[in-house]
């Protein structure tokens, strides 16, 4: 796929690296995360029926 | 989103991507990661810059490479990759700092149109999740697939 095509596509075409498997499990921003716990176990979801 | 993006890859489970940033101060390493937080089904998206030397992330760097759009582009990018793979989950995002948040806001805002179409969209505002508006001071964000489709 040409570089034109993919920026004008919605759905992504990603290409699989093996290299990247070395992350899996570990957290990169744990900051982050802590805030998003954070607010998700004060806020917790949005209701999709309002 | 209609802005140019980088081209990326992921491992097998969609979770970690990467791309390279191509600007000003030449070439950076950026890793989008998608992490599974205390509440079943609801991810966190961050992203940074990948330090070779530390083998670390650095998501508060202010790299200034001149392609910041084309960054967050390719970043909500990801999301539609994710959700491909992962079409129940719901992904939270915040900036790593107000001036972070308010740019993704703007990134929201620009393409929420286009963003709406696929996605529920969602702002936290003084400890409530409401609908995005155009123009509130979000805290963070949370999006999920209006159409469920099928996994992969």
């Amino acid at each position: 796929m040409k570089l034109e095509d993919l920026n004008k596509s919605k759905v992504p075409i990603v290409k699989i690296d093996k290299k990247l498997e070395r992350f899996r499990g570990k957290v990169l921003f744990p900051e982050k995360l802590e805030q998003a716990n954070t607010i998700l176990k004060k806020v917790g979801l949005p209701d999709l029926a309002q | 989103m209609k802005y140019p993006k980088y081209q990326y890859s992921s491992e097998e489970q969609m979770q970690y991507y990467e791309f390279v940033s191509i600007g000003s101060k030449g070439k950076i390493r950026k890793i989008v990661e998608y992490s599974t937080t205390s509440v079943e089904g609801v991810y966190n998206l961050a992203f940074g810059d990948y330090d070779e030397k530390t083998d670390g992330i650095d998501d508060k760097s202010i790299t200034n490479n001149g392609d910041s759009q084309k960054v967050l582009a390719t970043v909500a990018s990801t999301v539609y990759a994710f959700t491909g793979k992962y079409p129940d989950a719901w992904v939270h995002v915040t900036g790593s700092t107000i001036v972070r948040t308010r740019l993704y806001r703007m990134g929201i805002t620009n393409n929420l149109a286009e963003i709406s179409e696929d996605f529920h969209v969602y702002g936290l505002l003084d400890d409530k999740w409401e609908k995005f508006i155009i123009g509130e001071d979000y805290e963070a964000f949370l999006v999920t697939r209006k159409h469920k489709i099928n996994k992969k």
